[in-house]
């Protein structure tokens, strides 16, 4: 980091903090710190959303996703625009006119008090949790390329993110994730644009990308079904949209950003907004990664990308000295063949693309072969079981090549992407906490400036649960992995519930209740005693409490009485054709 | 607790183009096709 981009750094943060601050002035109400007063127009809800689910080590995460793996895992994001319709057509209007401040409050109205109770608890375990190891994760990547002690980078991103929250509420949120996602999409066109232009001279944007093709990293969709294929169309769209109906429509992080809006109209525009920017927005991040791919076939990219482990394997020299030869041997080989298919390429020579391809293709999985080795030797010298450097690739790509000013605002965008998740996260755990807990259970009646007080309350306390949470989560091994399998644990239970209050009429408040509970025990067992996959729990877990709910109610014989799945009809039937 | 909670308001309002919400979900659905068809082709055209 050079004096340019601490001055693009510094001044994009304080810039946000400073707008949210002044945009949110005047948050004297519940309503206005909770929902912002319902003023937030529907684009900058989008980007709140959009801000909201990109989080730093999402951002870091997925282009070198792209360098190792190709751009394949865009298709887990299909399903989205898929659930921003069904939300749209269901959880909106429902949410608006049961005129709530969380989703959990709809479930008192819709179930009974102990199904709120227990649904908001385990939200605040799981985000709770769940927002510490994500600023840990983020905290470790960039400590790592700044040079500082994790603490710091801990309390600068948790300090900011508790000042304008605190202050401002879900408008701040709002009004401060608007400018961090402009500063997150400048940061990912510029940093596009400087690594097409830092390729050799004779290499132009197009033969890049034919080499990166070459490579298999271009293949972004995948038609063969395969249940071991985590990343295909099938899963895609199945898989990703029972995600993403379980993020946007139960998880009170993002419900609190679109009820926000101030009519179902707004609400809808913006969740819609997000299904249309999220899809190429992610593959513009992937794409990132296969350019960076691509231009380090012409430079020599280090054999390990965190730096730590390349240390400690280069002291054991007999062991490393082997391996760095095959490397390097490997690398030229590589390149070589690259030319020649660029060469081919231009000269419109069929046969010769073919054969240099052959031969690119043979040097790239020697190449991987040796760098698989130097992976070995940093597991061995470790003595752990697991290695992974993906975190760092574009990282390192960011600080070695691009330009002062350049690195300066990708690092502010890697901020702006943590900052925006911690403070909405925050923001909707406090909102549970008050709302939910304190108001319903422990005070039911007391001013409106004392509860306003006890939000900012909790504003801070789970500003900072986050960073000593972040703080003990370092020992957690592989973090981003426990963020998702920690989400899986909870969220189809949470799906589930919400499947029964929506659609499920004849299902009552105990019903619920035990079906919640069976849910959260069916996945727990799954995940102790089988290998299933992680990426399986929503599913089950939806499914257990959608059946265990209905057998309660059948030995309850409950009558069936009019629920919100018949005024969803008629709302969705209104919602087509007005 | 907060006695001027805005009023519920009907999800009448309809959407700013298209007409109607259900052309607004067709549309969106449309895009996610044409997306999906268009990463497919450009992954055909670099992929050897």
């Amino acid at each position: 980091m050079r004096p340019l981009d601490w001055w693009v750094l510094i001044g994009s943060l304080v810039f946000v903090v400073l707008y949210g601050m002044w945009r949110s002035r005047g948050t004297d109400s519940m309503n206005k710190y909770v929902l912002a007063g319902k003023t937030i127009p529907w684009y900058a809800m989008a980007f709140s959303i959009m801000a909201t689910q990109a989080s730093a080590i999402t951002f870091i995460s997925t282009t070198g996703q792209s360098y190792v793996d190709g751009m394949r895992f865009v298709q887990f994001y299909f399903g989205l625009p898929l659930a921003m319709v069904i939300l749209s057509a269901t959880a909106v209007p429902i949410f608006h006119r049961a005129n709530v401040y969380t989703a959990y409050e709809y479930l008192e109205r819709r179930f009974d008090a102990k199904t709120r109770a227990l649904v908001s608890v385990i939200f605040l375990i799981q985000r709770g949790l769940a927002n510490g190891i994500a600023l840990c994760a983020t905290a470790i990547v960039l400590t790592m390329i700044l040079g500082w002690a994790d603490q710091l980078t801990i309390l600068i991103m948790g300090s900011l993110a508790i000042l304008y929250t605190t202050t401002g509420g879900a408008k701040a949120v709002a009004w401060t994730e608007f400018p961090q996602m402009i500063v997150m999409f400048l940061g990912l066109i510029v940093a596009l644009l400087t690594a097409v232009w830092m390729f050799p001279g004779d290499v132009g944007f197009v033969d890049a990308v034919s080499v990166a093709g070459a490579a298999g990293k271009l293949r972004a969709v995948v038609f063969n079904f395969d249940w071991s294929d985590r990343y295909n169309l099938w899963s895609g769209l199945l898989g990703g949209m029972f995600v993403a109906l379980a993020y946007f429509g139960c998880d009170q992080s993002q419900v609190q950003r679109y009820l926000t809006g101030k009519s179902v109209a707004q609400s809808r525009l913006s969740l819609l907004f997000n299904g249309v920017a999220k899809v190429p927005m992610q593959f513009l991040i992937l794409f990132i990664g296969a350019v960076i791919f691509a231009f380090y076939n012409f430079e020599k990219p280090p054999v390990l990308f965190q730096q730590d482990d390349l240390r400690r394997i280069q002291a054991t020299k007999a062991d490393y000295a082997p391996v760095a030869r095959r490397y390097d041997a490997a690398f030229q080989e590589r390149r070589q063949a690259a030319r020649e298919i660029i060469a081919a390429r231009r000269n419109g020579d069929g046969e010769a693309k073919a054969r240099g391809v052959a031969r690119y293709q043979q040097a790239h999985r020697q190449f991987e072969a040796a760098r698989g080795e130097a992976i070995a030797l940093a597991k061995k010298t470790s003595g752990e079981g697991s290695f992974n450097d993906t975190n760092y690739i574009f990282l390192t790509f960011v600080t070695c090549y691009l330009p002062a000013g350049v690195v300066g605002l990708v690092m502010a965008a890697i901020f702006a992407a943590a900052m925006s998740t911690i403070s909405s996260e925050i923001n909707s755990l406090a909102t549970v906490t008050v709302i939910d807990l304190y108001q319903r259970h422990f005070r039911k009646r007391a001013s409106e400036g004392h509860y306003l007080k006890v939000a900012k309350a909790a504003t801070v306390f789970w500003g900072l649960y986050a960073m000593v949470t972040a703080e003990l989560g370092k020992n957690l091994g592989a973090l981003i992995e426990a963020v998702n399998i920690l989400g899986s644990l909870f969220y189809g239970g949470l799906l589930g519930v919400f499947v029964l209050a929506f659609f499920v009429k004849r299902v009552g408040g105990t019903a619920a209740f035990v079906g919640v509970i069976a849910g959260e025990a069916a996945i727990f067992a799954t995940a102790r005693f089988t290998n299933i996959s992680f990426l399986w729990y929503n599913v089950i877990g939806c499914l257990v409490v959608i059946a265990a709910a209905l057998a309660v109610s059948l030995i309850e014989g409950r009558p069936a009485r009019l629920s919100d799945s018949d005024k969803l009809k008629t709302v969705l039937k209104k919602s087509c054709t007005d | 607790m907060d006695p001027h909670r805005p009023d519920e308001k009907e999800p009448s309002e309809p959407p700013p183009f298209l007409g109607t919400w259900g052309r607004l979900y067709a549309a969106e659905l449309g895009f996610l096709a044409a997306l999906i068809a268009l990463f497919w082709l450009f992954g055909r055209k670099f992929t050897p």
